[in-house]
C-alpha cells in the first residue's frame, strides 16, 4: 500500500449544489457569504470530502473504502486550490488506516480525518 | 434555542433509486474522471460520498433544520462520517432513514451542534450508515 499520496484540485461550487441537493446560499451568493463573515462564497465541505473519496478509490478501487470520517476544520472559498493528502497510519487485518488532511495552497487547513480502506474482495475472510 | 425534544426524531424510511444520470452528475461535480465511473448504468460503481446526495432525496439537512426552526444562515457542516458495510451500485433501491441523534451546546450556548444519523439499506441489508454534525452559530442564526 502506498504510504502517502497527495493530489491537487481547483474547487468550484456550482455543479456541487446541483448534484448534492445542498442549495445553502452560503455556497452560491457572495452577499450571503459576506453576511456570514466570509469574503467569498464558501465551498461545500462535501466537495473536499468527495475529493478525499476520489483519492482513495483512485488508489484502491471502487469498493475499497470501509470508512471515511472527516472534520471540516476550516473553509475553502470559491477559487481556492486545495491539496488532499492521505498518509498511512497502520495496516491491521488487511485494512489500511489513513490519516487525511486537506489544505488550501494558501496554507489554510480545511479538513482532517481518517479512512479505512481494503483492496481484497468484500466478504473474503 | 433549538428544541431538545427533537432529539430522537426519526424520519419514516423512503426508497431512493440510485439513478445513473444522478451518479454521472455527481461525478462531474466532484471532478471524478476515473473511467470506471463513466456512463453509469445498472451495476456500475458509485462514489462513496454520493450517499450524501442520496439522503437529500430522502430528507435533506436543510429540510431538517427548517423543521428544527434553524435558519440556514449561520449553519456550517462541521463533521461527516460514513461507514460502508456492503457494496451498493447504480440501480439499487435504497431505503433511507434519518434520526436526530443529539443536540448540544458549546461555548456557553454560542454554538449548537446537531448530530444526524442516516441509515442506508438495500432490502434487509444495511449497506452503510453515516453521521453528520451540523454547527449552528447562534449569533448568526438570530441576526
Amino acid at each position: 500500500m502506498k504510504e502517502s499520496f497527495p493530489q491537487e484540485i481547483e474547487l468550484t461550487v456550482g455543479p456541487v449544489a446541483a448534484a448534492s441537493g445542498d442549495h445553502n446560499s452560503l455556497h452560491l451568493d457572495a452577499a450571503v457569504a459576506r453576511a456570514a463573515g466570509f469574503d467569498r462564497p464558501v465551498v461545500h465541505g462535501m466537495l473536499t470530502m468527495g475529493y478525499a473519496g476520489r483519492l482513495l478509490t483512485g488508489q484502491f478501487g471502487t469498493d475499497s473504502v470501509r470508512a471515511l470520517e472527516v472534520r471540516f476544520t476550516g473553509v475553502a472559498k470559491l477559487g481556492d486550490k486545495v491539496t488532499v493528502r492521505a498518509s498511512l497510519a497502520k495496516v491491521e487485518d488487511g485494512i489500511g488506516h489513513y490519516h487525511l488532511r486537506a489544505r488550501t495552497t494558501a496554507g489554510t487547513e480545511i479538513l482532517t480525518g481518517r479512512a479505512r480502506v481494503a483492496r481484497r474482495p468484500r466478504g473474503a475472510v | 434555542m433549538i428544541d431538545r425534544s427533537c432529539i430522537g426524531f426519526a424520519t419514516t424510511p423512503t426508497t431512493v433509486r440510485i439513478d445513473g444520470w444522478r451518479v454521472a452528475l455527481f461525478c462531474q461535480a466532484i471532478g471524478e474522471t476515473d473511467p470506471v465511473y463513466r456512463d453509469p448504468g445498472p451495476g456500475s460503481p458509485v462514489p462513496p460520498t454520493f450517499l450524501k446526495a442520496l439522503e437529500s432525496e430522502h430528507f435533506s439537512s436543510a429540510a431538517l433544520l427548517d423543521m428544527l426552526g434553524v435558519p440556514l444562515r449561520g449553519v456550517l457542516h462541521a463533521e461527516q462520517a460514513f461507514e460502508y458495510l456492503a457494496p451498493f451500485y447504480v440501480g439499487d433501491v435504497v431505503d433511507v432513514s434519518r434520526t436526530v441523534a443529539d443536540i448540544y451546546d458549546k461555548k456557553e450556548g454560542a454554538l449548537t451542534f446537531v448530530v444526524v444519523d442516516t441509515q442506508y439499506r438495500v432490502g434487509a441489508l444495511s449497506v452503510a450508515q453515516s453521521r453528520q454534525t451540523i454547527l449552528v452559530r447562534n449569533s448568526m442564526a438570530a441576526a
